[in-house]
């Protein structure tokens, strides 16, 4: 390589990180600062921000009527990633027990679907389960129900939309945890006599722990903003901490409450990973198996 | 390649774009209208005939398109499409240009009861492009349409879960404040608190928000009952003429949406030719036709089929727009509207 060729190189590295940070600095760094700034300032109706600092908007959140909200979007987010979790963690470990041929088939069956816009397959999943939906008129025709079912504008419709589309977010942390997993452990498990039961309890379980908890938070946390779930598939009327943020900002116009409402919920999201770092580095520590009970 | 023929490169495309974009700019205008709310063919036919290129951007409530512009301090668009609440609100925050009637040739073709209204007095800062009403939708094949007369009926415990409401807090309010008797633009606390009252006992009963478009959910069969604008209304007949429309007893809620042009807008003279094009009575012709919503342009009435002419649907009978309320700016009213409505929909 000669000395020309070289200095390129270093300046192509260098344009490389400055155009990265100034990406960053300016389109996630900057908006986070003019989040946080917007929600201590006073909404005023003629203005979107007034000037006095106040932590009014903070203490609002703790009214009794966001703590309802709060609750609602706890339990479909929780439902949501429990399901994700039961269909997810049994996929992923056939995944893994594949041959690499197949399992790329799979995972690219799985990945497709994502090159839709999400908007265009919740679309599609209402006329599924509308009341002259697929799965009505299929009921219907069999002559096993005789009123149509009325699935689509319940939370149960939400629950389908958020788990249909945040069961990969699911699936590919748990099948990095299996593929980490050494089979010999489960071997040395069978050849001392543990049953296949306890094999799961005590060797695979907390071997995959990681890959549970990154999956949950990764369904979790997205599912309580996606408000345009909830308001295509639930028919806008329970609302997700996301549809909280959207109405303040767009119809209610009380930009410091929408702000202080992110902020929260950005804090709640870093809360969860701290947990999960914690978490993490016991189950490293103690060498992923709980020894305790052997 | 060096890294120096790279930025050679990237600046020539840089300089070759912007010099496109500037001959583009030179004659241009940003529209930011409702969705679906413009005849198919008018945008083309303007640029057609004008040269003046249009770029079309859409929103779905006055809010949201008052949130942009409120943040953009009136730049970004040149024409805008308002109710006439909205026009009272922005005009007083001073995010209003002024029309100059005298540029638009058709503005004589207007029928005279809807301008010079209190929301903006002289039309100094609005145009009206349609009207219409929103009351109840319903569909015949499923219900009886004679035993729905009223908004009061709706409350029937036998609908149960099966109701559709416009997303709309003032439509929704309208409703509740109409059945107990008071105005739709009533500022009194004790009365928006009473309908908001009346509104939590109807809650059981909706199945389903959505002003999108509120005939999509009667079309796909479900829902059969519920709030609708009349011009819905006729677009779901072209699929199912069992969908009909219902002024009830307490009154309808009538609304104007109007063009107006933003005090930061860039192209303001086109935005002038555009309104004056869009009053031509051809258009507003093709407007009844394509939006199912009445048009206040006198001879674009006079062109139309004598059906259209005489649908109720479109054109409500003088009775039905006496007994309707029109929707105004409620001041300060709104927080507490807002307030109300976010415990509806949190189910307080």
């Amino acid at each position: 390589m000669n000395i020309s060729t070289f200095s390129s190189l270093i300046n192509f590295r260098r344009v490389v990180i400055t155009l990265t940070l100034s990406w960053l600095t300016l389109f996630v760094l900057l908006p986070h600062l003019m989040v946080l700034l917007t929600s201590i300032l006073s909404p005023d109706s003629e203005h979107l921000v007034v000037w006095p600092i106040t932590l009014d908007n903070y203490t609002r959140i703790f009214e009794p009527i966001y703590a309802n909200i709060f609750w609602d979007s706890l339990l479909l987010s929780g439902t949501t990633t429990v399901i994700c979790l039961l269909i997810g963690y049994p996929f992923a470990y056939f995944l893994s027990n594949m041959t690499p041929t197949l399992r790329v088939v799979l995972l690219f069956l799985m990945v497709v679907p994502f090159w839709t816009n999400s908007l265009i397959r919740i679309y599609a999943i209402k006329m599924i389960i509308g009341k002259k939906g697929i799965i009505n008129s299929f009921l219907l025709t069999t002559n096993i129900i005789d009123t149509p079912l009325q699935i689509l504008y319940t939370d149960f419709a939400v629950v389908i939309g958020l788990v249909y589309i945040l069961l990969p977010f699911m699936v590919l942390p748990l099948m990095a945890s299996f593929d980490k997993l050494d089979k010999n452990l489960i071997e040395v498990g069978r050849d001392l006599g543990a049953s296949a039961v306890n094999r799961f309890i005590h060797i695979i379980l907390p071997l995959t722990a990681p890959g549970i908890i990154a999956g949950s938070l990764m369904v979790f946390l997205p599912a309580m903003g996606m408000f345009y779930v909830a308001d295509i598939l639930g028919g806008a009327k329970t609302l997700l901490l996301g549809n909280v943020i959207k109405n303040q900002f767009l119809v209610v116009r009380d930009w410091p409450f929408g702000s202080a409402f992110s902020v929260f919920l950005i804090v709640l999201m870093a809360a969860l990973l701290a947990i999960y770092h914690r978490a993490n580095s016991y189950i490293q520590q103690k060498g992923g198996l709980d020894d305790e009970n052997l | 390649m060096t890294f120096k023929t790279l930025t050679k490169i990237a600046t020539g495309v840089y300089l070759l774009f912007s010099v496109a974009f500037s001959a583009v700019a030179a004659e241009k205008i940003v529209i930011y209208n409702w969705t679906e709310y413009i005849p198919e063919g008018v945008l083309a036919q303007f640029t057609k005939e004008t040269g003046i290129e249009v770029e079309y951007n859409t929103y779905e409530s006055n809010e949201v398109m008052y949130s942009k512009l409120k943040l953009q301090n009136g730049k970004g668009y040149d024409i805008i499409v308002p109710s006439a609440y909205f026009i009272a609100k922005m005009s007083k925050e001073g995010l209003l240009y002024p029309i100059d009637t005298k540029k638009l040739a058709n503005f004589s073709l207007l029928e005279s009861t809807l301008l010079d209204k209190d929301y903006d007095p002289k039309n100094k800062y609005s145009v009206p492009y349609v009207w219409g009403s929103t009351a109840i939708g319903i569909n015949s094949n499923d219900i009886d349409r004679q035993s729905i007369t009223a908004w009061q009926d709706l409350w029937d415990k036998k609908w149960r879960n099966s109701l559709l409401l416009t997303d709309d807090v003032r439509e929704v309010f309208h409703m509740a404040l109409r059945v107990n008797g008071h105005s739709t633009n009533s500022t009194s606390e004790t009365e928006i608190k009473q309908a908001y009252e009346l509104l939590l006992k109807l809650m059981p009963n909706v199945l389903v928000f959505n002003s999108d478009a509120p005939r999509e959910p009667f079309l796909a069969g479900d829902v059969s009952l519920g709030m609708i604008w009349n011009g819905e209304v006729i677009m779901a007949q072209e699929e199912d003429s069992a969908i009909e429309y219902i002024y009830p007893k307490e009154g309808a809620a009538i609304w104007v949406d109007s063009f107006a042009i933003p005090v930061g807008a860039k192209n303001k003279d086109n935005a002038h030719k555009f309104i004056d094009f869009m009053l031509r009575p051809e258009v507003a012709k093709r407007t009844v036709e394509y939006l199912g919503y009445a048009t206040p342009n006198t001879a674009g009435i006079a062109l139309l089929d004598e059906a259209l002419r005489n649908n109720k649907t479109i054109f409500p009978p003088k009775e039905i727009v006496e007994q309707g309320e029109f929707f105004s700016d409620v001041g300060e009213a709104n927080k507490l509207y807002n307030k109300y409505w976010e415990m509806l929909k949190a189910g307080q």
